[in-house]
């Protein structure tokens, strides 16, 4: 496989080897680390003794905890719903969906999947191992503490659903618009010829340079005033647009605009313009030709564009906090309400629960569009 | 089918002149071939034809009607690209299948005619294959099943088999030759292989920088070029040209006198085909020079000498040899001369 010119000398590779390890444990430390606590009751989340913080004597002394039993079966069930969702899905969805539609026979497929992990993971394997543990014995007993009751705190007692819900009407709302404007506006600026194409892409470019505060002390009054402004329009009922959702997402996606437009022009332009011509020779005009012979192998760029959209929105804590009320606050400035109140440890506690749950539809993301962020969909279009 | 005029067509992008007075008129079903080197306005032409280019003046008359402010779907046309251009997201059948789907025709007899077209171009095997999973033969033969599903007026091929290798280009050709034979439609094709155009054409257009140069059957074009740049963009190998003088019906150049001229007295360029001309015995022939080089051809062994530093040659016997710096002498008798005037792409002269 590898051939002689690749190979390279032991003292390299070991070397190489070495560097990634130490990078992925110093990048994946304090995940790693504040997930561990935040399952932890306050005293072995703040101990001095790390081994405290992993094993969590406190946490399993309140009988909260994990056996190796426990351990071994929850391994078993992820193991066998990854083999499922690899190995059994595909084939499924191959024999059974009709062709052409294979993406609802994904979208059920995977349903069921998820629902059926749920209630093993969370209803049926805890019953189980409750009647399981005292049998075993040693194998039975708690070694890992474990609780669960920050989340539960987090997510029912605070409000946290409220913030979860918010986050994502703001980041559907920026992913929405950023994207039908920009594969538009992208496809029209890579396909046009002219000047102004370029001087566009230029002033877009000075816009997402402004800093993210000009662009919100821009806004602010305007919407602060928008029920002024909005009667003649709108009469007595014009809204008040400070404090909404519509806000943050009309300000969001002025400062990711530019930077989407950019992003899919560059994907639009490695499409071959032959192709386009290619579909209005045969029998498509400009925008049917956009919709059934670019669109669909633009995919990767529109998932990948989509993708930083999202994060954006999700990830935006100065607009989101300057310009929303109590009601409407997405998660990453409720997160940093919870960590500068004055607090008890447990209330630390309660927020990094908080930030871990935020980073949880980050992973579910990644896993769901990893299969479609794929380059090269383009092959065998054109001459290579 | 289809009569297309093209009348005074001219193509301009700012000063930069991509078509220049284009005039033609092709027959119905006639297999036309623009012919020339790249960038004289060619693909540009064609590319009025199909609409994707608008053509700065000039009427693109199809069938009696005016095409130039139609957009392409509505020309009935169909065109093969020179890099494919097939849609990557579809299998092979859908590619064949495409132009059918979006014109909204009866969806019952789209798959009869997707299985005729590939059955034509021989991919029955290949329908479910992605065009990635595709040799570059096979995809253009894809293209072609695209084109022809669809029974279009015109079909336009640009450069179709530029990008095959030397072996997969000969049988492609006949393919095609016999396709359109087949399906009587009019063609353009545009090409910068002479030989493509030689052996496809009903009539060759050659053109250089936007102007066309000449118009003709392919024996026209090879037996009576109109100027020196078709004389010597033409054939394999090109015409030998020299410059020289002539007086009195006496044509002389470096090591060369011709006699038996039939044009007025002053500087002109003399051509004539490597294989018209013949070896003649020592000092028997016109043209009397050391031979400059030798290749061996298998079937024939050209010899070329230098004229005033441009290279002549002939097409001897496969059994000559002789060795570089040797004089030979070559018989070139009058009835085989063309002559232009001595300008550059100097125009024939009559006679």
């Amino acid at each position: 496989m590898s051939s002689r010119a690749l190979r390279q000398p032991f003292a390299l590779k070991f070397t190489s080897a070495t560097f990634l390890a130490i990078w992925c444990i110093v990048a994946a430390f304090p995940i790693f680390w504040i997930t561990v606590m935040s399952f932890k009751s306050p005293v072995d989340a703040f101990s001095s003794n790390p081994l405290n913080v992993v094993f969590g004597p406190s946490t399993r002394a309140g009988g909260n905890g994990l056996s190796i039993l426990d351990i071994l079966m929850g391994i078993v069930v992820i193991w066998i719903t990854a083999r499922l969702m690899t190995r059994t899905l595909p084939m499924m969805v191959a024999a059974y969906a009709p062709a052409g539609q294979k993406w609802i026979g994904w979208v059920i497929g995977s349903l069921v999947v998820a629902i059926g992990f749920l209630v093993t993971f969370f209803a049926i394997l805890p019953a189980i191992l409750d009647a399981l543990n005292p049998v075993f014995g040693p194998l039975g007993r708690d070694i890992i503490g474990l609780t669960t009751e920050h989340y539960k705190t987090v997510w029912i007692d605070r409000g946290f659903s409220n913030n979860f819900k918010n986050s994502m009407i703001v980041t559907t709302g920026v992913v929405t618009v950023s994207l039908t404007v920009g594969t538009l506006a992208g496809y029209g600026l890579a396909r046009s010829g002219s000047g102004l194409a370029f001087a566009i892409l230029i002033i877009a470019l000075v816009f997402r340079a402004l800093p993210h505060s000009v662009l919100v002390a821009g806004y602010l009054p305007v919407f602060i005033s928008s029920s002024e402004w909005l009667a003649p329009i709108l009469g007595e009922n014009a809204p008040t647009l400070y404090g909404k959702p519509f806000a943050v997402i009309a300000v969001l996606v002025a400062i990711n605009q530019p930077f989407t437009i950019w992003m899919l022009r560059s994907f639009f332009q490695s499409i071959p313009a032959e192709l386009d011509e290619a579909a209005r020779v045969d029998g498509c005009n400009h925008f049917q030709a956009f919709r059934r012979v670019i669109m669909p192998v633009m995919w990767p760029g529109v998932i990948t564009t989509g993708l930083f959209s999202f994060l954006l929105g999700y990830n935006d804590f100065l607009v989101t906090s300057l310009l929303l009320d109590a009601q409407n606050q997405t998660m990453v400035p409720a997160i940093a309400g919870m960590f500068s109140r004055e607090t008890t440890t447990t209330d630390q506690v309660v927020a990094v629960a908080a930030a871990v749950s935020i980073t949880a539809p980050l992973f579910f993301l990644v896993m769901v569009f990893q299969r479609q962020i794929v380059s090269g969909l383009t092959a065998g279009a054109v001459k290579g | 089918m289809a009569e297309i005029q093209l009348r005074n067509i001219s193509k301009r992008w700012g000063a930069f002149v991509g078509v220049d007075n284009f005039d033609l008129t092709i027959a119905d079903k006639e297999f036309l071939v623009l012919l020339g080197p790249s960038g004289c306005g060619k693909t540009t032409t064609m590319r009025m034809i199909a609409g994707l280019e608008d053509a700065t003046e000039g009427d693109i008359i199809v069938d009696g009607e005016r095409v130039n402010d139609k957009e392409p779907k509505d020309r009935d046309v169909a065109m093969v690209f020179q890099s494919y251009a097939l849609y990557p997201n579809m299998n092979v059948y859908e590619n064949i299948r495409f132009p059918l789907k979006v014109r909204g025709s009866d969806p019952a007899t789209h798959h009869d005619r997707v299985m005729q077209a590939a059955e034509r171009v021989e991919l029955l095997d290949f329908l479910d294959r992605k065009p990635a999973a595709l040799s570059g033969g096979q995809r253009q033969r894809v293209a072609l099943a695209r084109a022809i599903v669809r029974k279009p007026k015109v079909f336009l091929m640009d450069e179709p088999l530029s990008n095959l290798d030397a072996k997969l280009r000969v049988s492609t050709r006949a393919q095609i030759k016999n396709l359109s034979h087949d399906l009587a439609a009019t063609t353009i094709y545009v090409t910068h292989d002479q030989i493509e155009a030689m052996t496809l054409a009903d009539r060759v257009v050659v053109m250089k920088r936007g102007v066309v140069q000449q118009v003709g059957s392919p024996t026209e074009i090879y037996d009576t070029p109109a100027n020196t740049f078709v004389a010597s963009f033409i054939g394999s190998p090109a015409m030998n040209l020299m410059d020289g003088e002539v007086q009195g019906g006496t044509f002389r150049s470096q090591h060369t006198e011709i006699h038996g001229l039939t044009a007025p007295d002053g500087p002109v360029t003399l051509g004539f085909r490597a294989e018209d001309a013949s070896l003649a015995a020592a000092v028997q022939g016109q043209i009397n020079a050391p031979i400059y080089t030798l290749e061996l051809l298998g079937d024939a062994t050209m010899i070329s000498v230098r004229i005033n530093g441009a290279l002549v040659s002939v097409k001897a016997d496969k059994a000559f040899r002789a060795e570089i710096g040797d004089t030979v002498s070559i018989s070139v008798p009058n009835e085989i001369c063309h002559i232009f005037e001595a300008t550059e792409d100097g125009k024939r002269i009559e006679g």
